[in-house]
């Protein structure tokens, strides 16, 4: 049979992002592909090194559009640890609500992709509403839907307003109650299930030695979360579960997805009953001629899609020397991504790409 | 822990530094000849995860350090251990001039995007690489642009200030 040469992306209905993926096909079989990034790099790194250590934050988060609060926290991390910094106790507890709650978010956008590329189309439509509802709690605690710029160096911005806890209670709530509605008509869907099992498996043995981390990796039955490996912020003062499943397929990957969206409202729900009275910021000094003495940080923390870590060196003056990311879609959409689509089927590229969890814009940076 | 094997190291290797700066954390500096063989004696240690490569440009030094973050996955299914919370930071310079290095593809299958992307903003060429393709730019560059001599406002200035205007460009025709 012929071998033709196709162009998956960046226009193309099953794509979502700024991404594109060359494949060499022969009839319906992927016999290589290779994944193009590049069309979103805007050089954040660099414009970093030329910003005093406040102004990157509204920066940071602009890295990442899906999910923006890990981003922050990340940052604000490595600046906390450079300067040796210190963050109140209640700011643990709200920055970690806040993390949970853009996990939430996140997830619920991932799942509309997810649904929509499959054209399941309602469940798409319930995915959005309910994240804009997640959007709106936001809104109220920061002023920004999609970039919130809260986490700042020494805690939060400010902390809840009066009310906010029951608003979370009550927002959550009503989004966990259609989760019997979503299994029906989705997650345990024939229609879904058939075109997920068995589809983009990558096994533990791949996923390790190609620098999986995340889903990719819960979804072989390894409880590998930053969240519990390396303890930060509040996640170690409260119990809960790292959500695994065994066979590492695109369906296991996607219940892994759902199952840490209900694991995160529970993990909200204990947070804010454990959380304690005071002050959200420390303050640091002024913000206009901050510098932070040499040196050198390496910090991580679990984003929605899988170890997000920050290399960070400063030279003693009121800009980073270098500010290095690394992205979990880095490893996922340039290493995994291509590996997992060979032999496999052209119409199961866009269900592979979504079910790995792939965002164009954490790739490019 | 991290003790014990801040002592395997020095033991096996002679041109090595080890420093803990402080728990969960192992700062290990190395000469370029001895890097592939510290990486493979630590992932044969268990320290199986690369979770970056990145460089760092110390321009009044005449260096480019390459830095090599790895951490472990995890021993057993169901218990954490301080072997997890463990990051390494092993670092190594080169001269700036003559930027040449060995890949670690070998080693590490997913150094391989890491590598050409340091390899279009660094500049500096990974022997052994079997695709040091461009990975993010469309344009080619004088200077590689990450480096710190690279003048991003000169460059935006010279690049697109001499783009013509559309308007300006209609009234020609």
């Amino acid at each position: 049979m012929r071998e033709l040469e196709l162009y998956f992306g960046p226009q193309h209905l099953g794509m979502v992002g700024n991404f594109s993926i060359t494949l060499q096909v022969e009839g319906d079989r992927i016999l290589k592909a290779t994944a193009n990034p590049g069309y979103l790099h805007r050089g954040f790194e660099k414009l970093m090194e030329l910003r005093s250590w406040i102004k990157n934050y509204p920066m940071v988060c602009r890295i990442n559009v899906v999910e923006p609060d890990s981003m922050e926290m990340v940052y604000a991390m490595g600046v906390e640890k450079l300067a040796g910094h210190e963050v109140p106790e209640r700011a643990h507890y709200v920055r970690s609500i806040y993390l949970e709650l853009a996990r939430v978010g996140s997830h619920l956008f991932g799942l509309w992709a997810y649904a929509n590329m499959l054209g399941f189309d309602t469940v798409a439509q319930w995915a959005m509403y309910h994240r804009d509802l997640v959007l709106d709690l936001f809104e109220e605690l920061t002023g920004g839907r999609v970039y919130h710029i809260y986490i700042c160096p020494g805690g939060v911005r400010r902390d809840f307003p009066e009310g906010f806890k029951d608003k979370i209670v009550h927002t959550l709530h009503s989004i966990g109650g259609c989760v019997p509605d979503y299994n029906d008509t989705f997650f345990h869907n024939r229609l879904f299930c058939d075109r997920a099992q068995g589809i983009g498996t990558v096994t533990r043995e791949e996923a390790i030695a190609m620098g999986g981390t995340g889903q990719v990796l819960r979804a072989t039955g390894m409880k590998y979360d930053i969240r519990r490996v390396e303890p930060y912020a509040a996640y170690d003062k409260v119990p809960w579960e790292v959500p695994t499943r065994e066979n590492g397929d695109a369906y296991s990957r996607i219940m892994v997805i759902r199952d840490e969206m209900i694991e995160s409202v529970h993990m909200i729900f204990k947070l804010l009953d454990a959380m304690p009275e005071g002050d959200v910021y420390n303050r640091i000094p002024n913000p206009i001629k901050w510098t932070i003495p040499p040196g050198e940080a390496y910090v991580r923390c679990e984003s929605s899609r899988g170890e997000l870590g920050l290399y960070m060196v400063s030279n003693g003056e009121d800009k980073p020397y270098r500010v290095h990311f690394r992205t979990p879609s880095y490893s996922h959409g340039l290493t995994v991504l291509e590996s997992a689509l060979q032999n496999a089927s052209v119409a199961d590229v866009g269900n592979i790409m979504i079910s790995l969890y792939v965002v164009a814009p954490e790739i490019d940076r | 822990m991290n003790d014990s094997l801040k002592e395997q190291l020095t033991s096996v290797f002679t041109d090595v530094k080890v420093f803990i700066p402080e728990e969960d954390r192992i700062v290990i500096t190395v000469e370029k000849e001895a890097v592939l063989s510290v990486l493979s004696f630590l992932k044969n240690h268990g320290y199986s995860h690369l979770g970056l490569i990145s460089c760092v440009d110390w321009i009044e030094e005449k260096k480019l350090e390459l830095v090599y973050i790895l951490s472990a996955y995890m021993q057993e299914d169901e218990s954490y251990h301080d072997k997890e919370r463990t990051t390494i930071i092993l670092k190594t310079k080169i001269s700036r001039e003559k930027s040449e290095f060995l890949s670690v593809t070998p080693i590490f299958v997913n150094a391989e995007p890491y590598e050409r992307e340091i390899h279009e903003l660094y500049g500096i060429h990974f022997d052994g690489h079997n695709r040091l393709t461009p990975l993010f730019l469309e344009r080619k560059y004088e200077t590689p642009p990450f480096r710190k001599d690279f003048d991003t406002r000169k460059y935006v200035q010279d690049v697109f200030d001499n783009i013509p205007f559309v308007e300006k460009k209609a009234e020609n025709k």
